[in-house]
Order: C-alpha cells, then structure tokens, then sequence
C-alpha cells in the first residue's frame, strides 16, 4: 500500500442545501504537485481549504499524514503545523514587520527560540528575494511582494505540505512572474503542493498530475498533457477550449 | 501596551481600598443609626442652608427626636419620590419629607402622629390672569411627583379643563411656572407661603384646601421601633417648647427677614459669589463624580470587554450569551437600570444596595453593554483573513486572537472608547435619582436653596465641560501611548 501525503475519501461539504462538494476522493502522493482547475464554483477552492479544516467537511475523511484531521478528536492546531497554506489575498498580518509575521507561529509555537527564527526568517526571505524587506510593513509591499513573504511565512514552520488559493488571482500581471518562479523552485525542492489555479502554464510545466473539477465533483485528472491535449470529458473541452483560446 | 496594563491595575487597587474606606463610618457607631430620606427641596421642612447643611422644620425634628429617644439619623436627600421607593425597598428605614398623611398611602406606609397640618394652594407668576381654578381652562398646571398637591391637582383636573406637568424637584416646577410654560402650581401653603417671602417670584391667589397632615413615615409593618420612637419623642418635645422653636424658627416672620438679610449680605448671586458659596459643595460633588467615573469606566471597560471576548469565541452559547446581555442592558434606559437596581433588587431580596455601590454597577452594566458591542463590532471588523492565517500556521485560536485579531482590531476600538469614557461621565449625572451626592445633585441641592437656577447651571455646565476636556486629552495620552 502505497502511503499517501494526502487521502481524501468521499468528502462531502453543504452549506445548508447548497452542496459544494459532492463526494470527492483525492490523493496526493509524497513529493507530488497537484494542481486543481476547474470554474468558478466548482468547489475546488472548498476542497483545499478542507484539507486544513479551515472549512468543516460535512461528511467523508481527510487523512494527512496517516491522521485523519476530520475527527474531532484530532489536534487540529497541531495538524496545521505540517500543513503550510497560502491565499489569493496573502493575508500577511498588519500589524507586524514582514520579519515579525515570518517569526510569530515558530516563536509562539515553541518551535525556535526567537534568534533562530530571525536566522531562519532572513534566510527565507533571502530565498524569495526580498532580504531587504526584513523589517518593512506589509502595507508598504506590492502585491507579489506580499505573496512572497506569505509563502515564507507558510514556510517558517517547516511544513510537509502546501497549499495555495489562488496565489496569483490577485495580483498584477506583472507580479505573477515573481511568484511563480519561487513555487517552482519549491517544487523543484521536492515539496509535496497543492495549487488551485488559473495559471494553465504553470499547471503544464509544473504539475505531476491535473485534476479537474466542476459542479462538486472531480470530473477527470491525469498528468498535464494527457489532461490539456487529449481531455476524455465534454465538461473538461470546453473549459479548456474557454480558457485557453482568451 | 504592558506598562498601560500595570496601571489599569494599579488604578483598580487603588479604586478597591477607597471605595472600602468609604464605607465603615456607618458600621461604627454603638448608638442605633437610622436612615432616614428626605426631599433635596421642600423648604421650610428641608433644604440646604448657605453652608450646604440641611436644615428645616423636618430635619431638626428628626434630629431632635433623635437626641430625645438616643438614636441616629443618617439623612438620605433623595428627592421625595426616590425616598418613597427607598423606603419602599427597604434601602431606607424611614422617610420625613413634609409627606401628607393619605389613605392611599397609608396602604404602603406606617405614619407618625401628625407633625404639622398644611392645605394645598395655588401659586401663580405675578402678574398672571389666572386668578381662580376657573381661569386654569385649556391651560397647562405644573405639580411635583407624588405630592399632595399633584394628587389635588389631577383629582381636579378634568373638572376645570386644565392638564398637569410634572417635576421631580420643586425648584423646577416652579421654574416651570415663572418662565410661562405653566400657568400655575400647586403646592402645600406653607412651602409656598415661605417661599413667596423669601422672594421665590411667585403669588398665591388662592386660600388653603385639601387640609392634610404631615407625617413621618416607615414601610407598612417594618420599623415600627423607629416609629414608637419617633412618637414618643415628638410628645416629649411638643411638651418641652422644643417643638414649638423649631416652628417658629422657620416660619415666624424674624426668621424670614433673617434669612433675606443674609442672602443679601452675602452677595451671592453673582458667578464668583456663587462659586465662592458653594465651594466645598461643589468640591465634594465634582469628587463624587470623578470617583463614579474612574471606577464605572474601569469595571465597564473590563465587564464589556469580557462581553465583546465572548462573542466573537466559536461556541454558540458564549456568543448568545454576550448577545444577549448586550441587548438587555443596551436596551434599559440608564435610569430604569439604576432605580431597578436600587430600589427594586433590594425590595426583593432584602438586602441593601449602597446607592455608590448600585451607581457603578449601573454604569459597569449599561456603558459595559456599549464597550462590548463595539469591542464584539471591532474584533468582527478585523478582515477574516488575519484569523484564518494565523489558524492555517497552526496558532490556536486565543493566540491568534491576542497577536494577530485583537491588536487590529483595539486601534478600531480606541475612538469608540475615548467616546465611551465621555458618556459614562456624563451619564454619572442621571445617577442623582438615586440620591448620588454627585455634581448634578449638589447643583440641584444648591439652587433649592438659592432659586439660582440659570446662573448654578451654567456653572454646573462649564464645569462638566472641563471634566470632559481633561478626560479627553488624557484618553489622547492614552491612545497615543498605545500607539508605540
């Protein structure tokens, strides 16, 4: 049996009778970049935010790292170390230097003592080129700024996995570039991710597998080529066919 | 934010001792010390003389069968209809207010042998057409509440046409009647007789009816020791010539033209004159009121505090509670709050509630619903990113509240706060209606005394004004030092 990062078995999320998610099963192997796709309402955004339990499932089993996070009896703050995640609207903390928010969780967690995580802080905003940024507030960023030290942030706690929201949906076209460029480093790196996004180039280059979702279901998946250049569904095409041809 | 910490706390040891120092005075004495409320202005029978010490026919009654019978008085002026209900409470043992002996009150209340017999007349501005109940028809009639004279007035009113207006303080239905809002005013003959001859501004044009008794009064079948008392003793002075000197000592005609004399040499009724009379009065109210202030906005501020925490928590009977006292007691009008606390508690559990006592819980219960609806409206304000983010990194939920939602969330707050603070002050003022010596109270004593209504509250005014002013900049030190 093969041990999954990721193993989620027939998960099902309503709110009141809207159902977002109709019973999806999903895995995400160790080292493996997922990307989800899909349109706008498909429930791709609920589902990764399942993962950290952001959003409460209705019913089904989210299993990371051999713990099932969707039974009360579960540490889910414990959880959420090891699970690193990253938002279309970066949600850096205000009122805290860049270093600052990069430094919280691993002080306030008993992770490092407050040296080693300024260490560790600069370091990584070094890896995401903004060693300067160090004692900057979040308002005086641009947005890929913003999201890079968002990522460092996710990253402070050492994380198995990563999430990310839509990590460019917010930002400049200019900007994504940047931001791009730091998740496929990451990749690279060996870092087990899941991405919900629009960016169908990154996907291609990036991802190990693709899948696919519309209406509360995952419609298809398989590797990017397979996916974008021979899809088997009529609901896959012509979100491709939208997509692609803008 | 630490250093601000150490001295709200500071601030609140120092609140705890002087509100216990306040207290013992009443434990000590070995001789039995009654209550007893009174009006804050019913001259001849009570009011503040130039020195702010309450005089009149009742209180040297009182305290001289006091002395006869070797028991204490500690006198309460309330206003008489808040000594009706405090006595009603049980916050009182007794009540002397130049108070009509009735039968509907007699219902509610034990009375003394009669102390005085006094009829209800009407008083007009000089100068006035009414000159008969006759000519009262469409017009406007100003009584206070509770009185005999109120009750006279409205068992007449449909007869003659006229409608009531009613006055907690007698000062003020007078005022009611000189500016031309009401047309007359009824009231006991021998305050208003006393009151035209000290120069109140007012005629009487017509002749006494509606005879009635005065009385001293406890609750139906409580205190009926004080009442023996108070019985016994009367006869004793009645027989010694005592009682006959106090009579004569606020109603003889050397008595008046004494007390004309004096207000005259005084030179009392300017600003300064004024300020410089009532000095130690309006010392000591304006102290009242700070203390009221500090030590409601302290408990408010921690209570709503509390009250915002708990509902912005995930767990729904935290969160219903937190709304459900927010509605409550932002609902209640302070005033019903504070005489349902005052009056109303004790009337059923028994237990005295001191009126500085009931005066903060007031406060800490009304602004504290305020400051927890803003603190709850401040925290919610907060983008619920800031939350999830710090949940998504693993913080538990009450870390993540003190470093990341709250901090945000409290530079939202700090202008509702500062305008929290200048409300709890002023709202320190309707605390007088449970008989709070505070600056609104002392300015009400004051002019019952003096009739200086205009000039005493523009003093009163200017002086909340520069309690606000001073309370302002120091929230502006506040806010500023929160911001390092």
């Amino acid at each position: 049996m093969t041990e999954y990062k990721v193993d989620v078995t027939n998960l099902q999320k309503s709110y009141g009778s809207n159902h977002v998610l109709k019973g999806i099963n999903f895995k995400v192997a160790n080292n493996e970049v997922v990307v989800l796709i899909g349109p706008s309402g498909s429930g791709k955004s609920t589902l990764l935010r399942c993962l950290n339990k952001l959003e409460e499932p209705t019913s089904g089993s989210i299993v990371i790292d051999g713990q099932d996070i969707s039974l009360p009896s579960t540490n889910i703050d414990k959880a959420r170390e090891n699970i690193g995640m990253v938002f279309q609207h970066f949600n850096l903390f205000n009122n805290m230097t860049v270093g600052e928010n990069i430094m919280l969780a691993p002080v306030e967690l008993g992770k490092m003592d407050k040296d080693t995580a300024r260490e560790e802080a600069r370091q990584l905003l070094e890896t995401v080129g903004l060693s300067d940024k160090f004692d900057a507030m979040p308002a005086s960023l641009s947005g890929g700024q913003k999201q890079r030290v968002a990522i460092a942030r996710a990253l402070a706690m050492n994380p198995d996995v990563m999430l990310f929201d839509e990590p460019t949906s917010a930002l400049d076209p200019e900007m994504v570039g940047d931001v791009l460029e730091v998740m496929k480093e990451l990749a690279k790196d060996g870092m087990t991710m899941v991405v919900v996004t629009h960016e169908m180039g990154f996907a291609k280059e990036v991802a190990d597998r693709v899948v696919f979702m519309a209406d509360g279901y995952v419609v298809e998946e398989g590797k990017p080529e397979e996916v974008f250049d021979n899809p088997q569904h009529e609901r896959t095409k012509s979100f491709l066919d939208k997509v692609i041809n803008v | 934010m630490k250093k601000l910490f150490i001295w709200l706390s500071l601030l609140l040891g120092i609140t705890f001792v002087a509100t216990m120092a306040q207290t013992p005075e009443r434990v000590q004495a070995a001789q039995k010390t009654y209550t007893i409320a009174t009006d804050v202005t019913f001259p001849p029978f009570v009011y503040a003389n130039s020195d702010n010490k309450y005089v009149g026919i009742d209180m040297d009654l009182i305290k001289a069968v006091a002395k006869e019978e070797g028991f204490k008085v500690e006198i309460k002026p309330i206003g008489f209809n808040a000594a009706i209900q405090a006595v009603q409470a049980g916050q009182v043992d007794g009540m002397i207010a130049g108070m009509t002996i009735t039968d509907e009150r007699k219902k509610t209340f034990d009375f003394s042998t009669p102390y005085y017999s006094s009829g209800i007349v009407m008083a007009v501005k000089p100068g006035s057409d009414v000159k008969t109940l006759k000519d009262l028809k469409g017009k406007t009639v100003a009584v206070k509440t509770g009185t005999s004279g109120a009750d006279y007035a409205n068992s007449i009113k449909a007869k003659y046409g006229f409608k009531t207006v009613t006055f907690d303080d007698s000062d003020n239905m007078y005022d009611d009647v000189k500016t031309g809002n009401a047309a007359a005013c009824f009231e006991d003959s021998a305050v208003l007789e006393y009151g035209v001859k000290t120069g109140l501004g007012l005629k009487i044009v017509t002749k006494p009816t509606n005879t009635g008794d005065y009385g001293f009064a406890v609750k139906k079948g409580a205190n009926q020791e004080l009442l023996n008392k108070f019985n016994h003793g009367l006869a004793a002075l009645k027989k010694n010539g005592t009682y006959d000197k106090i009579i004569a000592k606020y109603t003889g005609k050397k008595a008046l033209s004494d007390k004309n004399n004096a207000a005259n040499g005084h030179n009392e009724y300017t600003i300064l004159g004024l300020l410089k009379q009532n000095k130690s009065a309006l010392i000591s109210g304006i102290v009242e009121t700070i203390w009221l202030t500090i030590v409601g906005i302290l408990f408010a501020t921690i209570f709503g505090i509390i009250i915002g925490l708990l509902g912005v928590v995930p767990n729904k009977i935290a969160q219903g509670f937190s709304t459900t006292v927010i509605y409550i007691f932002r609902g209640l009008p302070l005033i019903v709050l504070a005489l349902f606390i005052y009056n109303g508690v004790p009337s059923l559990t028994g237990t005295k509630v001191p009126a500085f006592i009931a005066g903060v819980i007031t406060l800490t219960l009304n602004e504290g619903a305020y400051i927890g609806a803003f603190v709850k409206g401040g925290i919610e304000s907060v983008d619920h990113g800031q939350m999830e983010a710090a949940r998504s990194l693993g913080l538990p939920f009450g870390k993540a509240m003190k470093r990341v939602v709250l901090p945000q969330g409290i530079k939202l707050m700090i202008p509702s706060f500062i305008n929290q603070f200048i409300i709890t002050l002023k709202d320190t003022s309707i605390l007088s209606v449970i008989g709070i010596l505070e600056l609104t109270q002392t300015g009400k004593i004051i002019i019952a005394r003096n009739l200086q209504g205009f000039r005493m509250w523009a003093i009163i005014a200017v002086i909340y004004l520069l309690m606000i002013t001073i309370l302002t900049l120091f929230s502006k030190w506040i806010e500023r030092r929160m911001k390092n």
